[in-house]
C-alpha cells in the first residue's frame, strides 16, 4: 500500500479533530473548563470522520486503502469519540466542583439544566446504546442494524445540543455534512442504488452449509479482481425470499461473460436461508472492494487459507496458472467441509508452479508448527492469509517466530461487520 | 474494544453518582457565599460597573460581580454586555421565550455574589 493511502484516514482524523478544536479552542476560562470543551469538539470530530468511514464507495475505499481498513478504522475513531464525549460533561462538572459540589452536579444533571443539557445526554446515551449493540455479536443481524443505527441519531442530536447552546457557526457545516454522510449511507447503500442489478444463474452447494451462486449482470456490470469482495442483497424468485440485506461475500470466479460467482456459508438467518438459493432470484451487488491479492510482487508465496477463506486464492486460481512458485496450505475441519477440494487438485495437477497442501485439521486448532514451511524454507516469500480472525492470529504469530516480518504477511479475515 | 466500552462506561457512571452523592452529603455554594453576601451596594455605585471587564448586575435585589464569567456566557455578548451597571432581573426572568434562567445557572449565579443592592431608603 502506497505512503498516501496508508496516511490518508489519520490524515483525515488529523484535520477533521483539529479543524474544530481550533476554531472552538477556548480563551481565558479555566484548564479543566477549556479541556472539557477541546474534548467535545473533538469528540464530534472525529464522530464526523467515523460517518464518513462507514461510506462503502468503490472509489472512496481506494483512496482510504480499502473497505475492511476503513471499517476498522471506523470502529476504532467511534470509540475514541465515545470516550471522549464520556469524560467531555465529566470534566464540566469537575471544573464547577472547587466552587461548589451543588454547582458542578447541576453543570452535569439533566434535571436541574435546560435543553442544551437533556440533548446532550440523550446524545450521549443513544451513542452508549449503540455500542453496547455493537458488542452484542450474538444478536441476529436485522436487530443489530437497527440498534446499530442509534449511534447516527446520537451524532445528529449531539449537534443538535450544540445548537442549542447557541453555537451556529461550524455547527450547521458539519451537520449537514452529518446528514449527508448518513443519507448517502441509507440511499445509496443500504437501499442499494449504488448497487448494479443481476439475476442468479445457478447454486450449486460445494461443502456441508455452503453454495457458489453464477450471478449474471442485467445491466452495466461491476468491474472485480480476484481477491476482492462484493456486497450482495437477495431478493424474490419463483419460490425463493431473500432477505433483502446487503452482506459481503468474496468473488469465487470472474468469468469472460462477466458472470461472476460468489461463495456463501451459511453463518447467519440470512445466508442460513441463500443456502435454498434458485435460479432466476434478482439480486443488486455492490462493489468490488478489497485489495488483498493485488499488486503481488513476483517473489515465491505462501497462501494459507482457513475453511470458506479458500475463495479469494480460488478466483485466483481459476484466472489462470501461475506465475510464481505458490505453496497453498489450505485447512478444513473435515473432508466434507472442504469446499472445492476436488477442483484444487486438479488445479495443482495442471500448475507446476502451484503445491497444494490440504489439511482436515477435526475440531481442534491446528498445529501450525508442523503445517507451516519452516524458517528456511520461507526465506524472501510473500505470505497471504485468509481465514477466520482466530486462525489469522495464531498464523500470523508462527509466522513472526520464523522470521517473517509484518510487511510481506498479508492477509484478510472475517470481521467485517 | 469491547472491554474498552465497559470499562469506560462504568467509570462514567461512577464518577456521575459521586457527583450526585457529593452535591448532596457536601455544603452548597449558596451556603458558603451567604455570609461574605452582606455588603449593600447603592444604586449609584451599580452604575460604574457597566463595562465588560467591570460588569456588575443587580438580580433580584442582588448584586452579582459577573465580569469573570462573561466570556463564558453561551449567547452572544451583544445580548448581555447592554445589562452590566443595571438592574437585570428582567433580563435574567425572560431568557429564551420568556423563559428564566434554569437552577443551575442561579446556583451559577450564587458564586459571583458580592453583595444587595440598596433600596430607595437606604
Amino acid at each position: 500500500m502506497s505512503l498516501l493511502r496508508r496516511s490518508s484516514i489519520p490524515l483525515l482524523l488529523l484535520a477533521s479533530t483539529a479543524g474544530p478544536v481550533y476554531w472552538a479552542f477556548p480563551e481565558g476560562l479555566s484548564p479543566a473548563r477549556s479541556l472539557g470543551i477541546v474534548l467535545g469538539w473533538a469528540g464530534c470530530g472525529l464522530l464526523l470522520a467515523s460517518l464518513l468511514l462507514m461510506l462503502r464507495e468503490t472509489w472512496l475505499s481506494r483512496w482510504l486503502g480499502g473497505l475492511e481498513r476503513m471499517y476498522q478504522w471506523h470502529h476504532l475513531v467511534g470509540m475514541a469519540a465515545y470516550v471522549l464525549l464520556l469524560a467531555h460533561p465529566l470534566v464540566l462538572a469537575a471544573d464547577a466542583w472547587p466552587a461548589s459540589p451543588v454547582l458542578a452536579w447541576q453543570t452535569l444533571s439533566p434535571f436541574s439544566q435546560g435543553w442544551p443539557v437533556r440533548l446532550g445526554w440523550l446524545s450521549l446515551l443513544l451513542l452508549m446504546l449503540g455500542l453496547a449493540a455493537t458488542f452484542a455479536t450474538r444478536l441476529p443481524h436485522r436487530s443489530w442494524r437497527w440498534l446499530h443505527v442509534s449511534l447516527g441519531v446520537g451524532v445528529l442530536v449531539g449537534l443538535w445540543h450544540l445548537l442549542q447552546l447557541g453555537i451556529e457557526e461550524p455547527v450547521l457545516p458539519i451537520l449537514a455534512l452529518a446528514a449527508l454522510f448518513l443519507g448517502w449511507r441509507i440511499l445509496r447503500e443500504d437501499s442499494g442504488l449504488a448497487a448494479r442489478p443481476y439475476i442468479v444463474q445457478s447454486a450449486t452447494p460445494v461443502a456441508d452449509g455452503m453454495v457458489e451462486i453464477a450471478l449474471k449482470p442485467l445491466a452495466e456490470p461491476i468491474a472485480a479482481t480476484a481477491g476482492q469482495f462484493v456486497l450482495v442483497a437477495f431478493f424474490a424468485g419463483p419460490t425463493f425470499r431473500g432477505c433483502g440485506e446487503f452482506h459481503p461475500f468474496t468473488v469465487s470466479s470472474i468469468g469472460a461473460d462477466r458472470e461472476i460467482r460468489v461463495g456463501v456459508k451459511a453463518l447467519g438467518d440470512c445466508t442460513r436461508r441463500i443456502q435454498s438459493i434458485e435460479p432466476g432470484v434478482l439480486a443488486r451487488v455492490h462493489g468490488a472492494f478489497g485489495t488483498f491479492l493485488a499488486e503481488r510482487p513476483a517473489a515465491p508465496q505462501l497462501w494459507l487459507a482457513g475453511g470458506i477463506g479458500i475463495t479469494p486464492f480460488l478466483a485466483l486460481l481459476r484466472t489462470g496458472p501461475l506465475s510464481q512458485e505458490t505453496t497453498l496450505v489450505y485447512l478444513y475441519r473435515a473432508e466434507a467441509d472442504a469446499a472445492f477440494l476436488q477442483e484444487l487438485r486438479a488445479l495443482a495437477a495442471r500448475d507446476p508452479h502451484l503445491s497444494l497442501q490440504a489439511v482436515a485439521t477435526g475440531n481442534e486448532p491446528p498445529n501450525l508448527d508442523s503445517l507451516l514451511p519452516t524458517a528456511g524454507e520461507l526465506v524472501q516469500h510473500e505470505c497471504y492469509l485468509c481465514g477466520p480472525p482466530g486462525m489469522l492470529a495464531a498464523v500470523r504469530q508462527s509466522l513472526h517466530k520464523r522470521g517473517i516480518t509484518p510487511r510481506h504477511i498479508h492477509f484478510e479475515n472475517f470481521g467485517f461487520r | 474494544m469491547r472491554r474498552v466500552y465497559l470499562a469506560t462506561t462504568l467509570i462514567f457512571w461512577l464518577l456521575v453518582s459521586a457527583f450526585w452523592a457529593g452535591s448532596l452529603w457536601l455544603p452548597s455554594a449558596e451556603e458558603s457565599v451567604a455570609v461574605a453576601a452582606e455588603k449593600v451596594i447603592t444604586q449609584s455605585e451599580l452604575v460604574r460597573h457597566a463595562l465588560p471587564d467591570n460588569c456588575w448586575m443587580a438580580i433580584r435585589g442582588k448584586v452579582y460581580d459577573v465580569s469573570a464569567y462573561l466570556p463564558e456566557h453561551p449567547s452572544r455578548p451583544d445580548l448581555v454586555l447592554p445589562w452590566c451597571g443595571k438592574e437585570a432581573t428582567e433580563a435574567y426572568d425572560t431568557k429564551t421565550k420568556g423563559r428564566p434562567h434554569s437552577a443551575y445557572a442561579d446556583e451559577l449565579l450564587a458564586t459571583y455574589r458580592i453583595g444587595s443592592l440598596a433600596t430607595d431608603k437606604q
